[in-house]
């Protein structure tokens, strides 16, 4: 490379990065929900338009709070429903409740809530292993590899979700399954944009990766967890760090999906976590299950 | 084709069956070894030969992923399902703890072990095996997490290749930390299955540290670990074989403590594991079943894995003990422990190989502090040896073992007699571990210096010494130098209500090397109250570098004072503010000090003792022609100073110059035998009273009998004048003085504050804060008394009978 091109390399490269570097967050609002009215709440999770909330209390109990009529409804006082809750395209809820069998074995019950009849029905019945409920643009589903497996219908629409280190994806029927990068331990939380076009997931030791449908890695965001699309170019996820017992920090990060920028949405010591995103709210939990919403305004 | 295709699809379903058969009778386990990598909060244990931050040393990481590989292999091989957060330990597989939980809870698993070990964080040393569950103690939050703790527990604490200290603890987390709240440990968190996190062992615990770096033991761990998910599971009957595992110990040598620091160790942990010693495992017929050795991590711990349950012999062989063999029953998969404890060959009898004192006639002689130290070839025996050591003429001491019993240390109780020739004898019924006694008597002598004890050449405060109340400084001076190693925790203050007085442990002064005397000098962090007694603890056991300590613990009486209190009748005639107003001899300096009584400066002096016709001296007087500052005295006036001493014991003095005459007159003001602030005062009370006029020309600072130092610092601060009001005896109502036996006694209608006894010369002879002097060891004639009352002095003639 000889001198000149050099030269117009570095300046491509400032011109390039001045937009990102211009790039600001402002977070316009930031209010506790439910205070006074819940105890902790965990494992928040907004639902695409951004009306209602599902999450779970301290003793394991699943609910959904609905922001239009301020009401909190009981879903399920199973214990550790609301773990792995989510909401199907339907608009009803798919989650997971568990017993303990006489041999110590644990059976999982996939099981599907309607938030409108508020009456739940049993999709698979109890069996040994994994089954978890998976969301999907147009309903939802129970996986239970190995086992008994449960749509919501036979057009679910697209989804995503992780088995020990593959990612699967489907859309318009068809499932691919990717593993992109190596991750002993596997992946996790993986979500579609709201475009239908891209796939955050989590790979344990590497961070939160962006993929096209097709597989092919987009990004790599860095080493945080539980990434949610806020908007099909922007990720809120959750930067917590331990000592190996107890963590000493958690903070929400706004993520830009093609990895050139990011900014703190939470301070590291406001042991702010379990983000969620839907309908341009941003909700999370704090280490002892306070609940807030955040409201953001990005600049570009 | 279809056809085909229809049978293939038929193959795979029931293959699929099959294994959906086997997996929904599987049980499935999260094994999480806690923490990855070698970093900061994967704990380093750094014990010998390992530094810190080396990769082959004693981590929680390394360890806690052997037990997890260990027991996910031995889980596999009982037939369960399993998942491992991390086969490697690497920074990235220090997973966070939200990512643990919810690869668990993707797994589906049945039950999740987070593996630990623990550490107390403080000096507290203890070895126990611990549990954790979410949620309170008995009221978990997942349902029979605490069954799982409880069926874990037994297992671990049922080994015997390590020393437990106290019996095993479970605990809900919540329960065990409730500053954190319900926040709880991170991997149970949201955990969906029954979770437990254990802590098998305490890793700040030295011993335990080697045994973590050992793959036995912590295979031992994984296995133990099983049987808890076996228990729980209930499927102890599922598997067949079992473990033999033990440890192989000297009987009787003791364990080296190789760290840079002594390690506590409890128990069995005392002795001396055995590397390399060979163990088989022979069945009924004597026939070799397996083999392995103990390990060389300075644990000598052996473990046979999978053994067919039946009754085994156990042989343990080494070149240096003899072999030993025991009878072992192995049940099904069950955990069965055969420690060893071997007895060395011992196959000469015991000899002295080395001893000291070594002297012969014409050596010079041996410090009385001097321990005497007999080396064996062998480890002794230690009531035979102890009794058969005798010494002419006998000497009160106490016997130590070292090296294992090779080497015995007799240490005198106080210190052998000075100029005494002293004989050794070991008699030859001093028998080695093994029990043979020694063929012929040893004897050796030693012949003792003339000095046996610590001689205090000066201490201060002295007994009744007036102490300033600001922070007082101690100090205590002795003939050699001090052995300076927790000097400190030998000196003691005690108020009147015997609460100990903190040091400025930052301030201490000790002696060095080249030192002509040694000493030690401590400040306290806090005043002391004025008008209130305290006590100053000397312990007998003060020594100087060759052990050679105090004769007896010293306790000292002194009285806390304000030196610089209002003194009625004085008049301030100098502030020494301006330093510039005085100088000091040429090796000298002066110059303004904060350190102060009154107003914001005093005078300080940094001397260096000149010679003279008089001695050596520094002179401290007024700069300039004429002299800046201007002080008239008259005959029976007093003048008073206030000094900052150095505890130089040199003299001070205050020469008055007679102007008529061009002569002057020395009063001494006292020796400087403190620290601290102190007020001086002398009546001149031999000035000629004619019509001379006298002027304060400066003080002298003389080398004394005692003087330890012809250098240092004292400072002056507000120099007073009384003018004579004829002070005597007769001038404080009613002061008596009299000497009585030993005793001079003052006596007044108000509180004495003092008195000092001063020879005919007007030199300081000794001094109380109270209003009886002891005079026993005064020698008879005519003093001084010098009587101070509310600031005002008065002085008496008295005869020492």
């Amino acid at each position: 490379m000889n001198k000149k091109s050099t030269i117009v390399t570095v300046l491509l490269a400032v011109v390039m990065l001045l937009p990102a570097m211009a790039q600001e967050v402002e977070v316009t609002s930031r209010q506790r929900l439910l205070e006074g009215v819940e105890g902790p709440a965990f494992y928040p999770v907004l639902n695409t338009t951004g009306d209602r909330l599902l999450f779970s209390t301290q003793d394991g109990a699943l609910k959904c709070y609905d922001f239009a009529d301020d009401v909190t409804t009981v879903v399920t006082r199973d214990y550790v429903a609301g773990n792995d809750a989510c909401w199907g395209g339907d608009g009803k809820v798919y989650f997971v409740t568990q017993e303990t069998g006489d041999n110590r074995l644990i059976y999982r019950t996939g099981r599907c809530y309607d938030v409108r009849t508020r009456e739940t029905a049993t999709v698979t019945q109890a069996q040994h292993g994994a089954v978890r409920a998976v969301p999907a643009t147009r309903g939802g589903a129970l996986r239970a590899p190995g086992g008994q497996n449960y749509a919501s219908s036979t057009d679910i629409g697209s989804a995503a979700w992780t088995e020990g280190n593959r990612v699967h994806v489907t859309v318009n029927g068809e499932e691919r399954v990717f593993s992109p990068v190596d991750s002993w331990a596997g992946y996790l939380w993986a979500s579609l944009s709201p475009d239908g076009k891209r796939v955050a997931f989590f790979a344990a030791g590497k961070g939160i990766v962006v993929i096209d449908l097709r597989g092919q890695m987009l990004a790599m965001l860095g080493n945080y967890e539980m990434p949610c699309w806020y908007n099909n170019d922007y990720l809120v996820a959750q930067n917590a760090k331990d000592d190996g017992h107890q963590f000493t920090s958690s903070q929400l990060m706004l993520l830009k999906a093609d990895g050139t920028w990011q900014a703190e949405l939470t301070k590291p010591a406001s042991m702010s976590m379990q983000p969620t995103c839907g309908g341009g709210r941003i909700v999370y939990t704090t280490i002892d299950g306070l609940l807030y919403e955040m409201r953001i305004n990005i600049h570009e | 084709m279809k056809k085909n295709i229809f049978k293939s699809m038929m193959a795979a379903l029931l293959a699929v069956m099959a294994v959906n058969v086997a997996t929904a009778q599987q049980p499935h386990v999260y094994i999480n070894p806690g923490h990855g990598g070698y970093d900061s909060d994967d704990r380093n244990m750094v014990i010998y030969p390992f530094h810190q931050g080396d990769s082959a040393g004693s981590w929680e990481s390394k360890s806690n992923l052997r037990k997890g590989l260990a027991l996910q292999e031995i889980l596999q091989r009982k037939g369960y399902q399993t998942s491992i957060s991390r086969v490697t330990n690497t920074t990235a597989d220090d997973l966070a703890l939200s990512t643990i939980v919810a690869l668990c809870n993707q797994s589906g698993a049945d039950v999740f072990y987070s593996i630990h070990s623990n550490a107390t964080g403080s000096s507290a040393v203890n070895n126990f095996p611990m549990v954790f569950y979410r949620g309170y103690t008995g009221s978990p939050q997942v349902a029979n997490a605490d069954v799982l703790a409880a069926d874990l527990e037994p297992y671990l604490y049922a080994s015997q290749t390590t020393v437990w200290t106290h019996n095993y603890q479970i605990w809900g987390d919540w329960s065990f930390r409730p500053e954190w709240g319900t926040q709880g440990y991170g991997v149970l968190r949201g955990n969906r299955a029954v979770a437990n996190l254990s802590e098998g062992s305490f890793h700040d615990y030295i011993p335990e540290a080697y045994r973590l770096l050992g793959l036995q033991y912590c295979w031992m761990e994984g296995w133990n670990i099983s049987l808890g998910a076996d228990k729980y599971f209930d499927r102890l009957g599922n598997f067949s074989q079992g473990v033999i595992s033990g440890n192989v110990r000297d009987d009787r040598i003791k364990r080296l403590q190789e760290n840079p620091q002594p390690f506590i160790v409890y128990g069995d942990d005392n002795l001396m594991p055995i590397h390399g010693a060979t163990v088989r495992l022979l069945d009924d017929n004597g026939t070799e079943v397996q083999r392995t050795m103990t390990d060389t991590l300075r644990n000598g711990i052996y473990t046979f894995k999978y053994v067919n349950p039946g009754t085994y012999t156990v042989e343990v062989t080494e070149p240096s003990h003899f072999t030993q063999t025991a009878t072992v029953t192995v049940n099904a998969n069950a955990s069965t422990y055969q420690n060893f404890y071997l007895k060395r060959v011992r196959d000469t009898p015991p000899v002295v190989v080395d001893y000291s004192p070594v002297w012969h006639e014409d050596d010079p002689a041996v410090k009385c502090s001097t321990p005497i130290v007999l080396s064996f070839n062998w480890d002794m025996d230690s009531v035979t040896t102890c009794s058969a050591f005798t010494l002419d003429p006998p000497v009160e001491g106490n016997f130590k073992w070292e090296d294992s019993y090779y080497r015995l240390v007799f240490t005198p109780k106080d210190a052998f007699d000075v100029n005494t020739l002293y004989t050794l004898t070991l008699k030859k019924s001093a028998e080695h571990g093994g029990g043979t006694a020694m063929d012929e008597d040893f004897t050796m002598q030693f012949y003792t210096q003339p000095r046996n004890h610590l001689s205090e050449l000066a201490v201060f405060p002295y007994e009744g010494a007036p102490v300033h109340f600001k922070t007082p400084t101690v100090e205590l001076r002795v003939d050699s130098l001090l052995d300076t190693y927790n000097l400190f925790q030998k000196l003691r203050v005690l108020d009147s209500e015997g609460n100990e007085l903190a040091w400025n442990k930052r301030s201490i002064k000790y002696n060095k090397n080249g030192d002509d005397y040694g000493f030690v000098r401590i400040p306290l962090t806090r005043d002391i109250e004025a008008g209130k007694d305290y006590h100053f603890i000397l312990d007998v056991d003060i020594a100087d570098t060759a052990g050679i300590h105090l004769p007896a613990a010293r306790h000292i009486v002194f009285k806390g004072v304000d030196a610089g209190a209002d003194k009625p009748g004085m008049e301030v005639v100098e502030e020494f503010e301006n330093a510039a107003d005085f100088y000091a001899g040429t090796k000298s300096t002066v110059s303004a000090s904060n350190e102060r009584l009154f107003g914001s400066k005093s005078l300080q002096v940094d001397y260096q003792l000149e010679y003279s016709w008089e001695g050596y001296e520094t002179k401290i007087q007024p700069a300039g022609s004429p002299p800046a500052i201007d002080v008239p005295y008259a005959p029976g006036d007093t003048l008073g100073v206030h000094v900052w001493g150095d505890m130089s014991y040199n003299d001070l003095y205050a020469v008055i110059r007679l102007e008529n005459t061009g002569g002057e007159q020395w009063y001494k003001l006292g020796t400087i035998d403190f620290h601290g602030w102190r007020y001086l005062s002398v009546p001149l009370n031999t000035l000629p009273d004619d019509e001379s006029v006298f002027r304060f020309d400066r003080f002298m600072v003389m080398e004394g009998d005692k003087s330890f130092s012809m250098k240092g610092t004292i400072r002056f601060d507000n120099l007073l004048r009384a003018e004579c009001s004829g002070i005597d005896e007769a001038s404080i109502a009613g002061l008596k003085v009299k000497c009585e036996g030993d005793y001079i006694v003052a006596s007044a209608d108000t509180w004495i504050q003092g008195m000092e006894l001063l020879d005919i010369q007007g030199r300081s002879i000794k001094a109380t804060g109270g209003n009886c002097l002891n005079v026993a060891d005064v020698a008879t004639g005519v003093y001084l008394v010098r009587v101070h009352i509310n600031g005002r002095t008065a002085t008496s003639k008295v005869v020492v009978k």
